[in-house]
Order: C-alpha cells, then sequence, then structure tokens
C-alpha cells in the first residue's frame, strides 16, 4: 500500500488498531550479544505503560529500534496501527519521543531548540512552543541557552519536544532521570495529565516506585527478553506474597508446617518474632487461615499474623531474578 | 512544575485526533527540505559565536585589516607609503588569501554543519520527527552557503574597492610617476620632457656624472611636474632609457579590470561552496568536525601545491582528479603567479598553467561536479544508514 497515494485509507486502517505499540518476535544484535532479543510487546492505547528493567536490559535500544534509530535485524513491529519500517514516517508524525538523556544544542535557547525540531514537523508545530513552554515550566528560561539549563530543565525540555507534533504516542525513556524529588512529582503529574488527554505514554525506567504510581501496565524485560507482561493489578496478584507471623517457638511451628500440604508450596524462614513465610501467587485468604489453624492447633501461640502487599519492586525482583535459573 | 493545559493540545477527557489537517497536508517523507528547516538550520549555525568569529575573521577581518592599515598609511604619509591598493595587492588577497583560507572556512562550516546534530545529540531528536533523513541533511547545504556566500563576498568586495578606488593614478613602479597608457612615442616624449629622474629611476646603464638623482617624490599622487630643459644628450639617454622599459610599462596594470574582478569573485565564491560541501559531507561520513577539517587542511594546504605540480607516472589521472588542480585550472586568466599560494597560478591559459599538470578547462569543471556530487551522496548516505 502506498501511504502517499491513500491516506486516508492508512490513516483509517491505522486508527483501527487498539495497540499503540505492536511488536512480534522484534530482535536486535550486536554482535553476539542480543540487545533486543525477541520481543513480543502489546501496549494498549491511551495507556500509561512502563517497560521496566534493569540496567543494560536492552530498554534503550528496544526503544532505539521501534523508532528507527537503528535497524532491527528481525521482527515485525507497528506504532499506531502503522506497519514501521514501512509507513515508519506517518508513524512518527503522531509520536513524540525521548531517547536516552534528553540532548540539545547547548549554545541555542530552549525557544530556538524547540524551533529547529518545529521546522521538522508539520507547520503547527511552531504555534506550539510557547504554550508548551508554560505547560513545562520553562517560559521563564526560555530564552536562555541550553548550556545554562539543570538536568530537570532539559528533561522538561525535551517533554516539550516530545509535545511539538501534538503526539498520539510518548515514548520516554528514563524521564526521571536527574530530576529532585519535585521534578519527580511535576513529571508524574505531567504523564498523567498526557494520559488524561488520551494520549499513551510509554515510560522505560528503572524507577520502580515511580511506574508503579504513574503506570497502568507494565512490561518486565531484562537480557533483551520480555519476561513478564500485563496491567499492574494482574501482575501484583499473580505474584508470591509474603506473610508475616509472630509466634512462639519459631522452630517447632516451622516443623509442624512443613509436615503439612502447605509444606511443598511455602517458604518458612525464621525471624526475631517468628516465621516469614513466603506464599505462592495466586494464593487466597484461606491459606492464611489454614496456616493460623495449624499453629494453633499444634499448640503454638500465635500472636499476629500480616500479610505484606507485593509491591512492584518486590515483583520485579522476584521475576528478574528467575533469569538464569535452570528451568 | 507547572502544568496548565497547552494550546493546540487537547483537553483531558477529550479523544486526541487521529490525522490533523495538518498532518494531512505535511510531506514529511520528501527529500526535499522546507524554507522553515533551512532558516531554523541558518540560525542554529550562525549562533555559534566562535565559528562565526573565525569565518568572518578569516573572510572579512584580515583583507579589512590589511587594506585598512595601508590606507592609513598612506593617508597619513602618502610620499613614503604607496596608495593602498594595486592589481599585485589585489591578487594576493583575492585569489591567493581569500581562496585558500576562504576554502578552509567554508569546511569547516561545512564540517560543523555536518557533524554537530550528531556530537551534540540532536540528530536522533530529529530523526524522531520523521522528516526525511535526506531532506535533513539537504536542508544543511543552503544555510552553510548562505553563511559563506556572503561573508566571502564581503571580504572580497573590501579588497575589489580597495584594489580598484585606491589604486596609484600613475604607474609608480620606479619610483618615477609615469602616467598611464602612453603610445611609445607618447612615453619617449614624456621621458625627454623629464629626463632627469627618467635616467636615474629607469636607465640601466652608467648614469652620466653630470645628472644628480636626488630622491625624487616617492608615491605623489601627482605626475611629476616637467623639470627644467636637460641637455639634448641627456635628453636623448632619457629616450634611450624609455625605449628600454616601454614594454615593462605597457604590460604594467594599476588595477584589476572590472571583468577580471567579477570572474575572479565568481571562481573565489566556487571555491567557497566546494569547501562546504566537501566539509559537510566528509563530516557527515566521519561522524565529526576535527579530523575532516584536519584532512581537508593538509589536503588544500599540502597535498595538492606538491601533486599539482609534479607528475608521478601512472597515477597522473589520480592527481587530475584532486580538487585543487581543478580549480586551479579554473583560475581566471589575466591573474599573475603567486608563488607558495594553492591554487594560484595563472589561470587557463594564463602564465602559470604551464606548470601545472595538464588538464583541460571541461576536464577541471568535471571534477568539479564530481566532488561536488560525490561528497554530497556519500554524506546523504551515511546521514541515512546511520544509527541515530
Amino acid at each position: 500500500m502506498n501511504a502517499m497515494a491513500l491516506p486516508g485509507t492508512l490513516d483509517e486502517l491505522a486508527a483501527q488498531s487498539h495497540w499503540a505499540v505492536e511488536t512480534h518476535g522484534l530482535t536486535k544484535r550486536f554482535g553476539a550479544n542480543a540487545a533486543v532479543n525477541g520481543v513480543e510487546l502489546l501496549v494498549p492505547r491511551g495507556s500509561a505503560f512502563g517497560y521496566l528493567g534493569p540496567n543494560g536490559a536492552g530498554k534503550t535500544t528496544l526503544i532505539r529500534v521501534l523508532l528507527g534509530l537503528t535497524h532491527a535485524d528481525a521482527g515485525t513491529m507497528s506504532l499506531l496501527g502503522y506497519q514501521v519500517p514501512r509507513h515508519r514516517d506517518a508513524a512518527l508524525a503522531r509520536i513524540g519521543a525521548i531517547v536516552d538523556e534528553p540532548r540539545f544544542h547547548g549554545h541555542l535557547t530552549g525557544r530556538q531548540n524547540l524551533r529547529l525540531l518545529a521546522a521538522a514537523r508539520e507547520p503547527a508545530a511552531r504555534e506550539r512552543i510557547g504554550p508548551l513552554l508554560e505547560r513545562v515550566g520553562l517560559a521563564h528560561r526560555a530564552d536562555d541557552r541550553v548550556v545554562t539549563y539543570s538536568m530537570g530543565m532539559r528533561q522538561r525540555l525535551g517533554v516539550a519536544a516530545c509535545l511539538l507534533g501534538d503526539p498520539q504516542l510518548l515514548i520516554l525513556d528514563e524521564p526521571m532521570n536527574g530530576l529532585d524529588p519535585a521534578g519527580i512529582a511535576g513529571m508524574r503529574e505531567l504523564i498523567l495529565s498526557l494520559v488524561a488527554e488520551g494520549r499513551t505514554v510509554v515510560l522505560s525506567s528503572h524507577l520502580l516506585d515511580e511506574v508503579e504510581r504513574t503506570c497502568d501496565a507494565v512490561a518486565i524485560v531484562d537480557r533483551g527478553s520480555v519476561l513478564a507482561q500485563g496491567p499492574i493489578s494482574e501482575m501484583l496478584a499473580g505474584a508470591r506474597t509474603a506473610l508475616q507471623v509472630e509466634c512462639g517457638d519459631a522452630g517447632r511451628a516451622r516443623a509442624l508446617l512443613a509436615g503439612t500440604t502447605l509444606g511443598a508450596s511455602i517458604e518458612v524462614v525464621p525471624t526475631p518474632l517468628g516465621l516469614e513465610i513466603t506464599l505462592p501467587g495466586g494464593t487466597g485468604r484461606g491459606v492464611t487461615a489454614e496456616i493460623n489453624r495449624i499453629l494453633v492447633s499444634g499448640g503454638i501461640p500465635v500472636y499476629r499474623l500480616q500479610p505484606v502487599q507485593t509491591s512492584l519492586e518486590t515483583w520485579f525482583l522476584q521475576v528478574t531474578s528467575r533469569l538464569g535459573d535452570p528451568e | 512544575m507547572t502544568v496548565v493545559p497547552a494550546g493546540g493540545v487537547p483537553a483531558p477527557d477529550q479523544p486526541v485526533p487521529v490525522a490533523s489537517a495538518g498532518l494531512a497536508r505535511d510531506r514529511r517523507g520528501s527529500p526535499v527540505p522546507t524554507l522553515s528547516m533551512i532558516a531554523t538550520r541558518f540560525m542554529e549555525l550562525r549562533r555559534r559565536r566562535g565559528l562565526m568569529i573565525g569565518v568572518a575573521v578569516v573572510n572579512v577581518g584580515i583583507p579589512a585589516l590589511f587594506m585598512g592599515i595601508r590606507l592609513l598609511l598612506h593617508a597619513i604619509a602618502p610620499r613614503t607609503n604607496p596608495p593602498a591598493g594595486n592589481f599585485v595587492i589585489f591578487a594576493v588577497l583575492g585569489p591567493g588569501l581569500l581562496s585558500t583560507f576562504g576554502f578552509i572556512a567554508a569546511a569547516v562550516v561545512g564540517c560543523t554543519a555536518g557533524s554537530r546534530d550528531l556530537s551534540e545529540g540532536m540528530f536522533r531528536n530529529l530523526v524522531v520527527t520523521g522528516r526525511s533523513r535526506l531532506a535533513l541533511y539537504l536542508a544543511r547545504i543552503p544555510a552553510a552557503l548562505a553563511i559563506v556566500v556572503p561573508l566571502v563576498a564581503t571580504g572580497y568586495i573590501i579588497i575589489c574597492a580597495v584594489s580598484a578606488f585606491a589604486a596609484p593614478t600613475f604607474i609608480d613602479d620606479w619610483n618615477v610617476n609615469i602616467p598611464p597608457g602612453l603610445s611609445r612615442a607618447g612615453f619617449e616624449s614624456w621621458a625627454s620632457e623629464h629626463a632627469v629622474p627618467v635616467i636615474c629611476g629607469l636607465y640601466h646603464g652608467r648614469i652620466p656624472r653630470d645628472v644628480e638623482c636626488a630622491s625624487p617624490p616617492r608615491w605623489s599622487k601627482s605626475a611629476l611636474a616637467p623639470g627644467s630643459s636637460a641637455p639634448p644628450r641627456v635628453e636623448a639617454l632619457a629616450i634611450v632609457a624609455a625605449r628600454q622599459n616601454y614594454a615593462r610599462y605597457a604590460g604594467i596594470i594599476r588595477r584589476p579590470s572590472a571583468s577580471l574582478m567579477i570572474r575572479t569573485g565568481l571562481w573565489i565564491e566556487l571555491e567557497a561552496v566546494v569547501g562546504v560541501i566537501v566539509g559537510l559531507g566528509l563530516a557527515s561520513l566521519m561522524g565529526q568536525r576535527l579530523i575532516p577539517v584536519i584532512v581537508i587542511m593538509v589536503l588544500q594546504l599540502i597535498l595538492t601545491p606538491v601533486l599539482t605540480y609534479v607528475t608521478i607516472p601512472h597515477l597522473q589521472d589520480l592527481q587530475r582528479s584532486l580538487m585543487g588542480l581543478a580549480m586551479a585550472h579554473l583560475e581566471p586568466s589575466g591573474l599573475p603567479v603567486v608563488v607558495g599560494v594553492p591554487g594560484v597560478t595563472g589561470g587557463v591559459g594564463g602564465s602559470g598553467t604551464a606548470a601545472l599538470l595538464p588538464e583541460s578547462a571541461t576536464q577541471a569543471a568535471w571534477v568539479i561536479v564530481a566532488w561536488l556530487a560525490g561528497w554530497t551522496i556519500l554524506g546523504a548516505w551515511r546521514m541515512m544508514t546511520r544509527d541515530a
């Protein structure tokens, strides 16, 4: 299909896609090292999506492949329903992105840098410069040279650059890097407002707490592969949970639990106050009651049972720590 | 961070449009850069203070300073300092200095335009706009030329203006102010009227004892007033001196002609254009500025002068593909040979071309075209295929 010949048809087809980002078997190699290894990724439109992974996991490389900054070695991908690289220009016209740290010409002012980028976009982009500088809180420094900006100001200028094209999809690579707590809160507020406007925001980060506060869904990536993805609530529901038990005679309590049918599916670790029991993902409240019953009927005094809610960070560590384990 | 609604951006809960009218008109995949892209790229280059100062100093500052000092010295002491302009000064500063160092300055501008987006991290920001990488590359060419061409023209106009308007009124090469444009008979007649200074200044032989050679008024703006009549023997000797020197007298050019200035100006601008294009292509290819600048300087200042005047067996065609040699062959005729300045050789059919490796003007023109096209293709190809 020719994008220039049938623009309406192409746009209509693209608009029918439910996914803002869709990849299948996407692979990018640097020599023998697969930085992106058969990635299957589905990012729903209108969501804030976290792309999580430790340093060196391949997060930035995936973003670079998606945006055409480097070519893929295998696999297919589409952005906002447009097949790329075939219709990359049409897709990128509707996308804003910060890749790696935001960098600009230091000898130009923030406004001049935005003018340079707006000139490469549609004519209306230039009219958005002023309002966007207001929006990201840089209006008062817009005519200062970027070399005098702090890292946080450059991040905000990067977000303004992303929004020049009034994008439907924003891809932000580590947008919280270098920000102070107030800056992080402001960035979070900005991202949430962008999602509220109906845009899709893909957020690559290793700041799990921030992602948990900002995103609806996540994908966990390590060593180039997506390990898990989905809505955060569903992911955490399937994660292992911990149960802190304050009780007497922890040694006998541990032996009692090990002798039951639960013993095979739980991990019991003694603590100064009693036991910490790790329950498998999806465990219901009934198991907690069953543990209590076993201990009490065994003559163990139970003073307190406290389920500990699994955080995204805990779950992330659980998922990534499985990497490299024998299957 | 302040979060306020932005103009042109939908308010919360309003759907983001699939394709705005602006996008429908947007020809983002086109390889043709927009005027706005060229203008902002020009702005980006113009705001580089160090670069602009350097290029302005080379192209305008040095000629202006040199000519200014000569004008000042002549104005202060016209009897001891020659007029600021003349043909030789024009040849040294214009085709000599401006073409050589103007080329290098132009190449530095090209190298900057071709590498700074990459080194300063803006390249990826530009690529993710979806704009054709070829258009991004091509936008740099007119932007860089818009910096270089006017500066070269300004410097050259200063040189031409001083060379033409502050040229000596009289031919003064022998410390004898001689009216220009005399015929042989007129020259001899003038010599007989100014026998003593002519014998003192021009005569190649033993000067008679009765001729007193006082210091002549050097660089005077007026012709020598006729002296007191000399003995017939001295006048005859002056006529002999005039005959001896007429050929040299007739060959002296006080100021460059308008035609020569125009042709030379176009040639110098062509050299600057080539400098920009080669610098841009090489820097884009290598992804940096420093090494390409060094390579171009070595090529222009060392290799070209050497390879232009020697003939290496079996490698003459390779030598003929040198841009500097081709430019030398395209140099306007009528310029003098300026020894030691690359590229200034006497022009097509001029006295200096005999020493050059032979090459026709057509061949030279094709070499220039090949350099322009080749480096543009290489630079654009690398920009289109480079990881951002």
